[in-house]
């Protein structure tokens, strides 16, 4: 066997602004073809490591230990010799550095021309062959268009050709598919591993959440504060045999099928929907035939799983009178909907929470407290003392309470932002709470947290929950009852659990099997303890 | 690294620097404008206070007019007189214009586009030409009201969309499916678009009716003499251009400087539209 390449090789490196230690004595060595996962929150320094990395460094920035580049010698971190090794970045969709009003493919072949040196014919042939290497990939054609026009997932495949098109020496992702929809993952991850494969690369990830992480099954570094909490596979972290800190991060993951949530649904119902017929929000959108029936009583909980575009999101909006529908009734709270009036459905909402992924779910120009204090205001009309009470009460327990109330929420991290929507939604007092893709977005560490300030919401203020999705990790967690969607039809319905052990839909089986972290063949050694379902051979399922 | 980042914080700390430049500019004219009778060394149109028409010099630091007024305090008392009419012009711009460009942006769609629609024409005419209509329908007594409501269109048509823009955003849509009202929803725009973008959207107003108030006076719909503002005094200048180029210079110069300073405070991209 020939000797692995050696990539980058960094010897206690610290980095200090003043009194602050951002990062200190990290040690690690990459060769070509060697993936490192490096796992952290927004503070643990993996950001660090990535602009010293690809020198961006900041005013104040004080920097100590080594880095060693391909065959080069090792130098000073603040020093960077020029070498002939091509460090590729790989970013997230939403966090990519692309102007909005310029076509991607324009700014995508311009980046690889520059990068490589070559024409701009060439790099834009360069990226159309790394393209059809991938067969879920857009066409290149289709990236003739502004990012705002692609999906996330479409922006990722291109931006992976992109940096294929480099032949990079050393991908640096950060976070690249962290945010996208389970099966993207999987494809755009096992993508990405055969390229790995083929080109010899060394991957270096740092990773906010577990998804992307899973997949990749590597050498993974837990960083907090700066510091190294420990290094291992994948495979023994998420085996529970870890650090407190770490076990933590991988309650993230999704868990073997375990005994549901506990109940407190009544018999009564709460929902009832009977031959609803969509009508998406685009004019040629596909149409439901048979219509969509189903009730949800009151403390249930129902997941609607399906990628993007399946119909969850329009059916949500059917139920609260937000879009017409063609067809079908609704009855919310035993009142039909259909026949009350616009100010009376707004006021059938004001028990309805939503709880989602979107950071812009806020508005940004209103203070912490204020977006606590208006749905007591706007619909209760309490005094100035109790809804300080309230308020303080509903800020304590999901852990804002010490922050300052007076902050706009633009200012609030992600993190802050969805904690601050589940104080909302406590005070709100709902019967119903919409929770869209809560964990979207979210560092490992915020994804626990928030799951257990969800289930502790759900245990005590009891409301029904429908949970958007396309992650049955997530769904697993939140819901006991699912309906899978397809183009705007559910192909499969029922008792989670039930569908998880025996799926009979296609559809269920890939979303299901995209969710589950993948298990190792590879021997007896590290085999995951917990974390995969008990997913059943592709073949033909009994009724 | 594949694609470098492109950081716009050297442009705004420029647009903050300059904004910040702005207010301390009106600032000192305000400071000017309060102090005017203790500044000035004679007071308004005492005549005869030295020679005529004479140039710029220590005695006489902007010269004298035809009659013999000294001009530096002249100018101060048209500047006191100019800023004194346009405080109010400014608060009916904001009242008229973005009070109710907000409250418009939330009245059902088709109304809201109708009054819209009627707005925009108006914010299309030239300002002047409407101030001209309202003195013709009122009296020059009116001359602020009058370059207000002039400038209240424009001020109107912005507040409108930026109204327009954030009821369509995203949280404002999430709102309203947890049964938030629309009253509600205004009181936001109110409370936080109006207060946040008050002081600029005053600056704004203020560059705009000042202008319009100085024109209405040069060409004669506005003060009437003894009250003197700069743009009567820079109309009182006109035969003396060519050979008594300060008459005119040292009010005009006072009258760039209120703009300009009311402009950057706004905000430059702002300014460059007011």
């Amino acid at each position: 066997m020939s000797e692995p390449r050696p990539i980058l090789e960094v010897k206690d490196l610290g980095v200090s602004r003043g009194s602050t230690i951002e990062l200190e004595r990290l040690s690690f060595r990459l060769d070509g073809g060697e993936t490192l996962v490096l796992l952290g929150d927004e503070n643990s320094g993996k950001d660090v490591l990535l602009r010293v990395l690809g020198s961006y460094l900041q005013r104040g920035d004080e920097l100590s230990g080594t880095i060693k580049l391909g065959e080069g010698p090792a130098l000073p971190a603040a020093k960077r010799a020029k070498i002939g090794l091509r460090i590729v970045y790989l970013a997230a969709a939403a966090e990519a550095p692309l102007n909005p009003h310029a076509s991607v493919l324009a700014q995508l072949s311009r980046a690889i021309a520059r990068r490589t040196g070559s024409p701009r014919t060439s790099a834009r042939e360069e990226l159309r062959i790394a393209l059809e290497r991938f067969p879920d990939a857009p066409t290149l054609a289709a990236l003739n268009q502004r990012p705002g026009a692609l999906g996330a997932k479409d922006l990722s495949w291109a931006l992976l050709a992109a940096a294929m098109a480099q032949t990079p020496d050393l991908l640096i992702a950060d976070h690249a598919f962290g945010d996208l929809t389970p099966r993207s993952i999987r494809s755009i991850v096992g993508a990405l591993m055969a390229e790995q494969k083929r080109l010899g690369f060394a991957l270096l990830y740092a990773a906010r959440g577990l998804k992307a992480a899973a997949r990749l099954d590597s050498r993974v570094i837990v960083l907090r504060q700066g510091k190294v909490i420990e290094e291992g596979s994948f495979t023994r972290l998420a085996s529970g045999q870890s650090h407190a800190y770490t076990r933590t991060l991988f309650k993230a993951l999704p868990k073997p099928l375990a005994a549901p949530p506990a109940r407190n649904a009544t018999r009564e119902p709460l929902l009832q929907v009977q031959g609803l017929d969509l009508i998406g929000a685009k004019k040629n959108a596909p149409r439901s035939r048979d219509g969509i029936t189903f009730e949800l009583r009151r403390g249930a909980s129902l997941a609607l799983i399906g990628e993007d575009g399946s119909g969850r999101r329009e059916l949500v909006r059917a139920l609260l009178g937000l879009d017409r529908v063609a067809g079908g009734r609704v009855v919310l709270d035993q009142v039909d909907m259909s026949i009350l009036s616009a100010p009376m459905t707004s006021r059938m909402r004001r028990r309805i929470a939503f709880i989602t992924g979107a950071d812009d779910a806020l508005d940004p120009r209103m203070t912490l407290w204020d977006t606590v204090d208006e749905p007591l205001r706007a619909h209760l009309r309490l005094p100035r003392d109790m809804v300080a009470g309230h308020r303080e009460t509903a800020l304590k327990r999901v852990g804002l309470a010490s922050h300052d109330g007076r902050r706009a929420v633009a200012t609030l991290s992600p993190f802050d932002k969805r904690r601050l929507q589940v104080a909302r939604a406590i005070v709100s007092a709902p019967f119903l709470a919409v929770i869209d893709e809560p964990l979207r977005g979210l560092d490992a560490f915020a994804q626990s947290i928030l799951t257990e300030l969800l289930e502790d919401f759900r245990r005590q203020e009891g409301p029904a929950f429908l949970v958007i999705t396309a992650d049955v990790g997530v769904a697993q967690v939140l819901a006991e009852d699912a309906m899978f969607f397809k183009d705007h039809k559910v192909v499969e319905r029922g008792a989670l659990r039930d569908i998880l052990r025996n799926p009979r839909d296609e559809e269920t089986r890939e979303l299901i099997e995209a969710s589950a972290p993948p298990v190792r063949d590879r021997g007896s050694v590290d085999l995951p303890q917990v974390s995969t379902y008990n997913v059943p051979q592709r073949t033909a399922v009994p009724e | 690294m594949t694609m470098a980042v492109t950081s716009p914080n050297g442009t705004h700390a420029l647009h903050n620097a300059l904004r910040v430049a702005g207010w301390i500019g009106l600032g000192l004219i305000a400071v000017a404008v309060s102090l005017s009778d203790f500044l000035a060394n004679a007071p308004a149109n005492a005549t005869a206070i030295g020679p005529f028409l004479a140039s710029p010099s220590p005695e006489f630091r902007f010269g004298t007019d035809i009659l013999g007024r000294d001009l530096l305090s002249e100018t101060l008392h048209a500047l006191d007189a100019t800023v004194r009419s346009a405080l109010p012009a400014t608060a009916v711009t904001l009242l008229a214009g973005a009070l109710l460009g907000f409250v418009a942006a939330r009245l059902p769609r088709s109304l809201a586009r109708t009054v819209r629609g009627l707005v925009g024409i108006l914010a299309s005419l030239p300002a002047l030409l409407l101030a001209v209509l309202v003195i013709g329908l009122s009296t020059r007594d009116w001359a602020a009201v009058a370059a207000g409501l002039s400038a209240a269109p424009f001020t109107f048509v912005r507040a409108f969309d930026r109204a327009r823009l954030e009821e369509r955003a995203t949280h404002s849509e999430y709102a309203r499916a947890t049964g938030i009202s629309g009253t509600t929803l205004l009181r936001r725009d109110l409370v936080y678009e109006f207060r946040d973008t008050i002081l600029s959207s005053a600056a704004r107003a203020l560059a705009a009716v000042t202008l319009i108030l100085s024109t209405l006076s040069f060409l004669g719909f506005g003060a009437v003499p003894p009250h003197r503002d700069l743009g009567l005094m820079i109309a009182a200048a006109r035969p003396y251009f060519l050979h008594a180029w300060w008459m005119a210079a040292f009010p005009a110069a006072a009258l760039v400087l209120l703009i300009l300073c009311a402009r950057l405070a706004a905000g430059l991209d702002e300014g460059e539209r007011a």
